[in-house]
């Protein structure tokens, strides 16, 4: 994991004694607050609904257990005792006073964390494959290249004021556990024939009103140039992107605006500019990525057997735990190792929420059995990288005390839901009991396993912060008349076979959305064959079964 | 008939105008059926940047005997969240909590309307 150094630490302090300076004068009345508004929203504080909100960064979604118990520490005391992990691996508090922000900041800074990048128009926090490091698939670890990316992004001078904010995922695995080519970048790892490593590099892609699947700049980026082509995606999208409509100033819009080939074109020629110019370096030298990948090197692994005894014993002894290892427990690269997926959509409960006593759990529990690892992942779930296989049940045991040994990873429960208008300012509709009604109508969880592989997400407004867009079923709160409806989509996927969802058909209200969830799966139950996910079905046979099906009672 | 409401600085906390004070409950906002009453102290609030911010008037509609307001996310933030009961004013309970978990009104909240004006 990596370390901050001095220089670091020294970078946070003062920017939490520069917070509080700010704070000091708004409060003073020296400051308004279309002057504070900005100058919070840099360090990740929002007024939403009923209190300010802390959106704190974890950078590519990768933590320790002394940063964890922090934040299950600051949940207790300045919050309501529980945080919520967000879409782009951060975590949120949603009761926060002003006057409490800079101490909180400071506590951060003790731990090596801040709310930097979390808001405002700027590089926002990188993410990466929650697998990194623990997955057989991966060619190369992507997170020194988010680490990399994360230090020459925060403050970058020329990119702190971009037209509209600005989100990069890296991954270095066929299967997309990153969202990649719905990002503003996306960087895909790959290892060419001669061995080389490059990054197929995608731009454009994006949610909200305006939803693109993105498109391939490059197809192979040798790794040792990225953060110059970084840099001169940056620079084309800094004077092009629009300022003057909030609505089309992501660099979505403006990929489409100039189409892919000038667009590209405009890249490579301030890329070739850059070197003539001799700013290429801006890219990584090679110590520094020595320095930085060191940081990554795997540690304390033991020679093992593929198989595990405890583990076996157990699983046949137990079918509730037998239930978890199907569905929670992911191949790991060392043989003898597993990876812990750790579910945060408990029925009943809110989706990305975890207690300030479950973070000490995990924290407790990825110190003794998992390296002090643990990651966020987009899902909005925790991931133990590195278990061994002998510990699983004991790690399991632990999670059950704890009400985080729910077996529904990728199944239909597991369901993406950003605060919606329980919290957001921005929301049109609430999404978390939507969630929950759904979770609750699918509890059974023999079913649940029957179904199989079925992302539902879920928005409470149009800006996607709960990536409906990219959902197998995706749902859409929208306002009519000052009353929450839905509207459904179906087909979208955030993975490697991205694509944004079909609309279903007219919105639906409140109460009828965890039926007609119901009714599509019982359609998807009906005409798939054999090994079809919800999303292979629906591709083959197209919207209208489930369509006809849901809007049966309106004919 | 309206209130006034707006978040406190120093907290976030929901407030609504009582005679000259921010008051934290519903049940004891002052209720305007007069528009330049309303309009007055909208202006009153807003000449107090330091105390708080984001001052609005909302609509209100009659419920069970209470007035409520129309739209459901300033029930919500009358309330608080509906996945944490509690959590937020509808933990202290009474009969204007339930009157307005009970409302049916709908309309769009002034509140969101001015929030993506000025976006």
């Amino acid at each position: 994991m990596y370390r901050y150094d001095t220089i670091d630490r020294e970078m946070l302090a003062d920017r939490a004694a520069e917070f509080r300076s700010q704070v000091g004068r708004r409060l003073a009345g020296d400051l308004s607050e279309d002057q504070f508004k900005p100058l919070r929203l840099m360090n990740g504080l929002y007024l939403q609904l009923h209190a300010y909100m802390l959106r704190i960064a974890i950078p590519y979604g990768s933590m320790n257990p002394i940063q964890l118990r922090k934040l299950a520490w600051i949940a207790r005391t300045y919050d309501r005792g529980y945080g919520h992990f967000t879409t782009r691996t951060n975590l949120q508090f949603h009761w926060i006073k002003l006057r409490d922000a800079p101490d909180i900041l400071d506590e951060l800074a003790s731990v090596d964390m801040h709310a930097i990048q979390t808001s405002g128009n700027c590089i926002r926090n990188v993410t990466a494959d929650p697998y990194a490091g623990a997955t057989a698939e991966e060619v190369d670890d992507p997170r020194v290249w988010a680490e990399a990316i994360r230090q020459w992004s925060t403050f970058h001078p020329e990119f702190s004021f971009l037209p509209r904010k600005f989100k990069i995922a890296v991954t270095a695995a066929p299967k997309d556990r990153t969202a990649a080519r719905v990002h503003d970048i996306g960087l895909v790892l790959k290892r060419a024939r001669d061995g080389a490593l490059g990054f197929e590099v995608i731009v454009g892609g994006g949610m909200g009103r305006t939803p693109h699947i993105g498109p391939t700049i490059r197809e192979f980026l040798p790794v040792n140039r990225l953060m110059s082509y970084l840099e001169a995606i940056l620079r084309v999208y800094n004077r092009h992107g629009r300022r003057d409509n909030i609505y089309k100033a992501r660099i979505k819009i403006l990929v489409a605006a100039l189409g892919v080939e000038e667009f590209t074109r405009q890249v490579e020629a301030e890329w070739l500019k850059m070197d003539a110019q001799a700013e290429g370096g801006v890219d990584l030298p090679d110590t520094e990525l020595a320095r930085i990948r060191g940081a990554f090197a795997p540690t304390g692994f033991e020679s093992l057997p593929l198989q595990s005894e405890p583990l076996e014993l157990e699983k046949a002894a137990n079918p509730a735990f037998a239930r978890f290892v199907r569905n929670n427990l992911k191949p790991h690269k060392k043989p003898g190792y597993g990876i812990v997926e750790i579910s945060l959509k408990a029925v009943g409960e809110t989706p990305g929420d975890a207690t300030a006593d479950q973070m000490d759990v995990v924290a407790d529990l990825a110190e003794r059995y998992g390296q002090g690892d643990i990651r966020v992942t987009h899902e909005q779930n925790l991931v133990l990288p590195h278990v061994k296989l002998d510990d699983v049940p004991a790690v399991w045991a632990g999670l059950r005390e704890a009400g985080l040994a729910t077996p529904n990873i990728n199944l239909v429960s597991d369901i993406i839901a950003c605060p919606g208008l329980d919290y957001c300012a921005l929301a049109n509709a609430r999404a978390i009991p939507v969630a929950q009604n759904i979770a609750e109508k699918f509890r059974d969880e023999e079913r649940a396993e029957l179904i199989g592989e079925l992302k539902i997400k879920i928005s409470g407004c149009i800006n996607a912060c709960g990536h409906h867009h990219v959902g197998h079923i995706g749902i859409l709160g929208v306002d009519k008349k000052g009353e929450e409806f839905y509207q459904l989509t179906l087909g979208g996927s955030g993975a490697e076979d991205a694509a944004l969802g079909t609309i279903l058909g007219p919105a639906l209200p409140y109460d009828r959305v965890a039926d007609a969830v119901d009714t599509l799966v019982d359609v998807y139950l009906r005409e798939r064959t054999d090994g079809e996910r919800f999303l292979d079905t629906f591709r083959r046979t197209g919207v209208a079964p489930f369509k006809e099906a849901v809007y049966a009672d309106a004919h | 008939m309206k209130a006034l409401t707006a978040n406190r600085l120093l907290d976030g906390e929901v407030v609504f105008w009582k005679a000259g004070q921010w008051v934290e409950r519903f049940a004891d906002a002052e209720l305007f059926s007069d528009d330049e009453a309303a309009t007055a102290a909208e202006a009153h609030g807003k000449n107090q940047p330091t105390v708080v911010v984001d001052v609005y008037l909302i609509d209100l509609i009659e419920a069970e005997g209470v007035w409520a307001p129309i739209s459901y996310r300033e029930r919500i933030r009358a309330l608080g969240p509906t996945n944490h009961l509690a959590h937020g004013k509808q933990a202290e309970g009474g009969a204007v909590i339930e009157a307005l978990q009970h409302a049916h009104g709908a309309a769009r909240s002034t509140g969101r309307v001015n929030l993506i004006k000025r976006k």
